[in-house]
Order: C-alpha cells, then structure tokens, then sequence
C-alpha cells in the first residue's frame, strides 16, 4: 500500500542519515581490521576465526544499529508528537506499524549489506594471505550464514516495534528489547541443560514446571535458529530443510507479533 | 599569571604520568608472572554466556590458553599440575564450544600427550575431535599413537590407528602400522616411525622442538636396544649393566638421554631413562 | 454542518496515585461548512484535547462527535482535513520536499501534482531556498511554516490549527492571518486555536470559549462590530431611553458600559450624533478604540466561572 510504503522510506532515509551510523561503521571497521591482525595468532584454523569474528562483527554492528538507532526510528516519533502529524493523514494505525517495520528493516538491510561487502574484502584479504589454512572455507554458507543474520535481525526489529507500540518510554523499550534479544540468544542453551538436569536427576518435577519450561520455549524467540556461524567456519553443509524452516520461523514470528503491535496500536491513545 | 597556570600544570602531569605508566606496566607483568592460570566457567555455562557467539567466545578462549602456555615458556618458567589442569579445563570449553575447531586438540596432543604426560586426558579431548570431525585421520591418529606409545595399550591403539587409515588423506602405509601393531606392539622401531610422522604433521614450533628431542632420545634407546638384542643374541641372556655392552663392543658408546637421565634396562628386556623422556619437573611450585 | 460536539468528555488518569483529570467536560459545539471557527479559552481549558478527539488521536469518554452527520468512528475526517499541530515536531533528517512528498503520497496525490502543489505553497509560504534543507537546520518560525505547507498540501476542504501563530515573527503572522484569509475566500472550513484575540477576532465568524472543558460562550462576528466600516466609539455617562432611542434612529448603536453607555458611530453620522449630544448636553467620559474587546469578555467570563 501506497502509505504503508511512503512512511517505510521516510523511516529509511531518518534512519540513514543519523550520524550515529558512522561510529557503529567505524566499530565494524575496527573490528575487520583486527580481524585481519589477530588471525595469525591461530595456529590452523584461520578460517575459522575470520568467519567467527567477521560473522560476530556484523551481528554485533547490527545490535548497535538496532538498538541504537532503530528503537528511536518509533520511539521518538511517539515522544515527540511526530506521530500525531502522521495520524492525521489518512494511514490507519495498522499501516503506521508496518510502515514502521518496513523503514526500520530496510535501513538494518542496507547498512548491514555495507557491512557485509566491507567483511568479504576482509576475508578476501586472508585467503590471499593464508590461503593454506581456509581449507573448509565456503563463500555460499559464509553468505548464507550472514543472510540469516540479517533474518534474525528482521525478527528483534519486529520485537522493537511491538515493544513500541505498547509504551510510552523508548527506554523502556530498548530494555525490553534487549532482554528478549538476550533471551532469545540464550533460550535454547537454558532449555537443553534444564531438561537434561532434570532427565539426568530423574525426579519427580512438577508437571506446571515442565509446562513453565515449554510455554517459555515457545513464547521467546529462538534465535540459535538463525546462527549458522559454525557451519559457516568449518564448511558444513546445511541441509535445506533447515534453512526452510529457519527462515519459516523468522517470518511468522516477526508477523504474528506485528499483527499483536497492530491490534494494540489501533487502542492506544495519544496525549 | 593565572591564564598561564593550566599549561605548566598540564605538563608536569604529563611528565608524572610518562613514569607512573612505565612502572604500571613493570608491575603488571610481574603480577601476570605470579597469578595463577585462573577459573575456567563450566562448559554448560559457557555456552550461555557467550550470548550467541560461540564461535568468537571458542577462539578467544583458546588464544587465552594458548597465551598462557606461551607465557610460561617465555618466563621459562614450568607448568605446574594446576596448570596443566586449567589447560584441560579451558580445552574442554574450547572443544564443548566448537568441537570441529582444529587447534585445540593439536594443542592437546602436542601438549597434553607429551609434556603434561597426561595422555588420558588428550585421549578424552580428541575423541570429541574424532566424533565431530569424522573426516579429520590426524585425530584417531592420534589417539591411536598416545595408547601405543604411552598407554601400552596396543589393541585399542591398533583400532583406532585403522580407524584413520579409512578417512580420506591418510598415509598409504597406516593400514600396514596398524595391523603392525597388532602384531609388534613393543618395539621402539615402531614408535620411531610414529613420531616421524608425527613430526611431519607440525607446523608449531614449539612442538617441533619437543618432537625432535624425544625423536632424538628414541633414536639412541633404539640403537641400545638393537645393541641388546645382538648381545642376547649372541650370549643368550641380558646384560647386567649398560656398560656391559660397550665392553662386549655391541655399543661404541654410551650415547647420552638428552633429558639428561640415565638408561637402564627394564623388567621386561627394554630400555629406559630415568628421565622418562621429560624434562625435570620443579618441585614444589604451583 | 461539518462538525458537531455533543456533550463530550474526557478524562485523564495520569497514573496510579495521581488525580484524574477532566480534561473536557461535556463540551459541545459545532463547526459550519465554510466558516471559520476560533475555539479560546485559557490554558488547560481543553483545546488541544478537543482537536486530538476531532484527529482521532483520543477517544471521547463520553458524548459523541458527528463529521457531515455520520459518526466520528465511522466516518474519520483524515481525508479532508489538514492539520498543523502547535510546536510541530518534524522528522529531523528528512528535506522539506522529502516531508511533503510524504504528506502527499499519503493523500493519494500524484507525484506531478505534489510537485505543483508543494511549489505553490513552499514560494507563498517564502520556502523555496530551504526546500532541499534538513529539517533540523530549520528556524521555530521556518517550522511552523513548513508545518503549514504539510496541512495544505492535498488542498483540504477543512484546515484545523493548533495555535498557528505561536513562535512566529511579525512577518510571519501576517503570512499565516493572510493564508487563513485566503481559505476562508476559497470557502474552506477553518477551525483553529489561539492565544491571540486580536487575530481571532478578524479572522472568525464565530468564536468559541471554553473553560475548564466546557463551552462557556460563543461569540458572533455580531458581537465586534469594530470590523463593520469605520466607527468612532464614544464613552458617554448614562442615558435616558428617549436618548438611546434618539441615537439609534441616527444610526448610532449603544450597549451598556461601566458608568454609562458605550456609542458605536458610524463615521458618516458622526455629526448627527455629536450635535445631538452636544444639544442634550450630555457627558463624555472618553472614546474607544474598538468597540468591544474580545479580550475584555474574555477577561470578563473566565472571573466569572472562577466565582
């Protein structure tokens, strides 16, 4: 829809122009680069590193930008009354969500596909260098492995935006935010060792702790999913049915909380 | 005046900062010599806390260790056992983290194997390795050289030295050392050609040095154990000392242990250095 | 009729241990096609709440709000409406032509017409030189400008603005009461807050006053008649009946002030009605400049709903 759109690339262009892009771009670069240093401290497997630390990089670039400068892409329009010009053109609540999104997710892709074409002149450089120890090395998965860090960060951009939608505070967003990203980054690890703790321990739990653990696994959001980071270092392969369902995850999770955000936008209120 | 008072103030704090940085970083290196190597966080925990980035977290840790190995050498100072132990800790993690990354069980073998003499323990590491890098031959290689050449336990040895002989890149001749090994498990002409192999697989410096003298040490037990076998041979019964054999002309002399022990001829008619193919430990130091 | 208030109410609940706050209270009136309609009143009276209800921004608690009789909820004005909020907050990186291509997309406008249009409004509102300027780099009064061309840029038939005048230099009242003119000869309907009575009170044909969330008065265009042709305003002591009577069959018109009667006279009688007065002898306290002050009834009813 034609709003849906105009109010995505106004969000875009807010977002690109923020100078706070040129300290995270400045981290990304000092982080490539010492990359590049730190390599050869390794005895065998260089392109090992350079994938965990060039894939780290963009992961850790994204937050920033996510955090950053995304969160404020909503909050502020709402701190700063922005919002109650917007709301008076004819854009029904639902569209200024997704428009939202939609801005918010084409700056994180842009500038993470910078960054990304900055990551692969830096592995480029160590294949040149070292091109004895990238022996697992695979462009495909490496690129693959970044796809779905960009798809991870299409998920906690629609945690942020669902976020926004429920309070007033942009503070209060970044911290719910953040902590869902941490809980979804450490999800899987707390659920495997519970449930093998309590299989090892063979007690007797309760049933509404094993459903407490469940609902849990259910309700955040799993981002192990997306992180092929280990693949992507040694050159294994990925079977595509995990990608499927990887990427199937990612989209449904990010709709069904922007459906939520939508509904509870459309009830809200603003002074 | 006083618009003429910051500049001067500035730079006596410049000057005073010049010293106290030097003597800062004289005391940190003697403080990082005396610390001990530190707690390793549970590989369950690890995992965690590393918030997603296992990867990075698996490297930093094994450039820790690998550091602080490094600096021991450096300081020429020697590994204690509770080194030795952070080392095996730390490894685990390495491994619990990433266990296709390569380093850390070269690490293991190079170190744990030979200079800890914790070949059990470099055993339990690889056999991640082998469980994960199923393509990798230099793994069960390796763990078939440690149960042959410290563990004596040349069945278990020959299995896995088989194992390796099937992956892709391995050496033409293990098919024949492994079924070898079944059958010759005791000699040192055996192990001579392991750790030439060995020998070959190491880029690590530092390994290579340790190699060659243990390579070196090998090679005189086996010209004495060849001087045996002929004075048996020929007297039909074993030496009472070394000497014996230089006297009988078997052995034109008694060709130093490079660790600096003394040979002498084991229970079961094969020679040994009271060294133990190590060097001294210190006692007392942790 | 284009808008009408019955009754509405709202109320505030600023948070767990703070008072509610009644921020309209039963309020009702209405807007007519075509005209303009000031709504005054002090501060915290309620306007800005009332225009956020017209906007959709809050729903009304109680009451109810009709646009061309249709319910609010049913029928949302955002089509025909422009609106500049006071102190408008605007996208700090964004040029104005990027600010405007946005407000007319979401109109439907064609990107032609938006470009027309934008032009039109930037060189009547002197906004050319800053059009390709980030926001950010704009002055209060360069705001509140822009803030102007983004409400009428898809040519509305209704126009509501916060306080339209606030923050602006001389000149730039005069761009924006010309502007509000301007509408008001196209036949918009006009619908705005103000501070400034004296502006109220030449642009609009009906005023509203409001207080502590309820319609105390409105005011018709009647009521000022400073603005019907040139009169002089004499201040006179009381008169007698016959008097009065005397004055408005020359014209004159008489209400009551403190101390006696204030005359409105037309300049051409004014002769008449001096001779008259000078032949009945009749006193002469002072003159006036306008015949009745907005800001004097504003005064006026605010003390009394205080008592």
């Amino acid at each position: 829809m034609k709003s849906v759109f105009a109010l995505a690339v106004i969000t875009f262009k807010e977002g690109i122009r923020n100078r706070a892009l040129f300290g995270i771009g400045l981290l990304a670069l000092f982080l490539f680069g010492l990359n590049v240093t730190v390599a050869g401290f390794f005895m065998r497997e260089i392109g090992k590193v350079t994938v965990d630390m060039n894939l780290s990089a963009i992961s850790l670039a994204g937050l920033l930008l996510v955090f950053f400068v995304g969160v404020n892409l909503m909050a502020k329009d709402i701190d700063r009354k922005t919002i109650h010009l917007v709301l008076s053109k004819p854009i029904s609540r639902a569209q200024y969500v997704w428009g939202k999104y939609l801005g918010i997710l084409f700056f994180v892709t842009m500038s993470l596909m910078l960054l990304l074409i900055f990551s692969c002149m830096t592995v480029l450089l160590l294949l040149k260098i070292y091109p004895d120890y990238f022996l697992g090395f695979s462009w495909s998965i490496f690129l693959v492995a970044c796809f779905f860090i960009l798809v991870k960060f299409w998920v906690l951009t629609a945690i942020i935006v669902f976020f926004s939608s429920l309070t007033t505070s942009s503070l209060i967003t970044l911290i719910f935010s953040l902590s869902s990203y941490i809980a979804g980054v450490t999800i899987e690890e707390v659920v495997f060792y519970l449930r093998s703790e309590l299989a090892a321990q063979e007690k007797i739990i309760s049933e509404s702790l094993k459903n407490f653990i469940d609902v849990i696994s259910y309700v955040l959001p799993n981002f192990s999913v997306f992180d092929f980071t280990l693949e992507a270092a040694h050159g294994l392969n990925i079977a595509s049915q995990r990608l499927l369902v990887s990427f199937g995850y990612g989209v449904i999770y990010s709709t069904i909380l922007l459906l939520i955000a939508s509904f509870v936008f459309s009830r809200r209120e603003f002074n | 005046m006083t618009k003429f008072l910051p500049i001067p103030i500035l730079c006596f704090a410049l000057v005073l900062y010049a010293l106290i940085s030097q003597s800062v970083w004289v005391q940190r290196e003697q403080v990082r010599k005396s610390i001990p190597a530190g707690y390793i966080i549970p590989s369950k925990f690890s995992r965690i806390l590393s918030v997603g980035h296992q990867g990075l977290l698996s490297d930093f840790l094994f450039l820790k260790t690998a550091t602080f190995i490094g600096g021991r050498s450096n300081e020429q100072q020697l590994m204690s056992d509770s080194d030795w132990t952070y080392v095996v800790r730390s490894l685990d993690v390495v491994t619990d983290l990433d266990p296709y990354f390569l380093d850390p069980y070269m690490l293991a073998e190079g170190l744990l194997a030979w200079d800890a003499q914790m070949p059990g323990e470099a055993n339990k590491l690889l056999s991640k390795g082998v469980k994960f890098r199923h393509w990798d031959w230099r793994l069960p290689f390796f763990i078939g050289f440690n149960n042959f050449y410290f563990l004596r336990d040349y069945d278990t040895a020959s299995g896995f030295i088989m194992q390796a002989s099937q992956l892709p890149g391995s050496p033409t001749y293990l098919a024949t050392l492994g079924a070898r090994l079944a059958y010759y498990g005791g000699k040192s002409k055996t192990a001579l050609l392991f750790l030439k192999e060995m020998l070959a697989e190491t880029d690590d410096a530092l390994l290579k040095n340790r190699l060659q003298i243990r390579l070196l040490a090998l090679e005189r037990a086996v010209i004495i154990e060849e001087a045996l076998d002929r004075y048996k041979l020929r007297e039909g019964r074993t030496p009472e000392t070394l000497d014996d054999l230089v006297v009988a002309g078997d052995l034109s002399g008694l060709p130093p242990d490079p660790y600096g022990g003394r040979w002498f001829i084991a229970k079961n008619g094969r020679i040994f250095s009271t060294s133990k193919f190590a060097f001294a430990k210190p006692q007392g130091k942790e | 009729m284009v808008i009408e208030l019955k009754s509405v109410s709202k109320t505030y609940n600023p948070g767990l241990f703070k008072k509610k706050v009644k921020a309209v209270n039963g309020l009702s009136f209405d807007v007519r096609q075509g005209e303009v309609f000031g709504l005054i009143g002090p501060n915290g009276a309620g306007k800005s709440t009332t225009i956020r209800m017209l906007l959709g921004l809050i729903r009304p608690d109680k009451g109810a709000i009709h646009v061309h009789g249709k319910p609010l909820r049913q029928s949302p004005i955002q089509r025909e409406v422009g609106y500049l909020p006071e102190n408008p907050y605007l996208y700090d990186h964004l040029t104005l032509l990027e600010l405007l291509s946005f407000c007319g997309q979401t109109s439907g406008l064609s990107a032609a017409r938006i470009k027309a249009r934008g032009e039109e409004l930037m060189s009547k509102l002197n906004l050319l030189d800053a059009q390709k300027r980030p926001l950010r780099t704009f002055s209060k009064g360069m705001l509140q400008r822009a803030g102007i061309c983004f409400a009428l840029l898809h040519d509305p038939s209704m126009v509501i603005l916060d306080e339209p005048m606030s923050g602006l230099d001389p000149i730039g009242r005069k761009m924006v009461f010309d502007l509000v003119m301007e509408l008001k000869q196209q036949g918009k309907t006009v619908f705005f807050c103000s501070h400034i009575l004296n502006d109220v009170e030449r642009l609009c044909d009906r005023i509203g006053l409001v207080d502590q969330g309820r319609m105390i008065r409105e005011f018709k265009r009647q009521d000022f008649l400073q603005s019907i042709g040139k009169a002089a305003f004499i201040h006179t002591s009381e008169l007698s009946q016959g008097q009065l009577d005397r004055v408005q069959s020359l014209g004159g018109s008489i209400r009551k002030e403190a101390g006696g009667h204030l005359l409105a006279i037309p300049n051409d009688k004014y002769y008449l009605v001096n001779n008259f007065l000078e032949e009945s002898k009749i006193e002469i306290l002072g003159c006036r400049s306008e015949w009745r002050s907005l800001e004097d009834l504003f005064m006026l009813t605010v003390k009394e709903q205080i008592q």
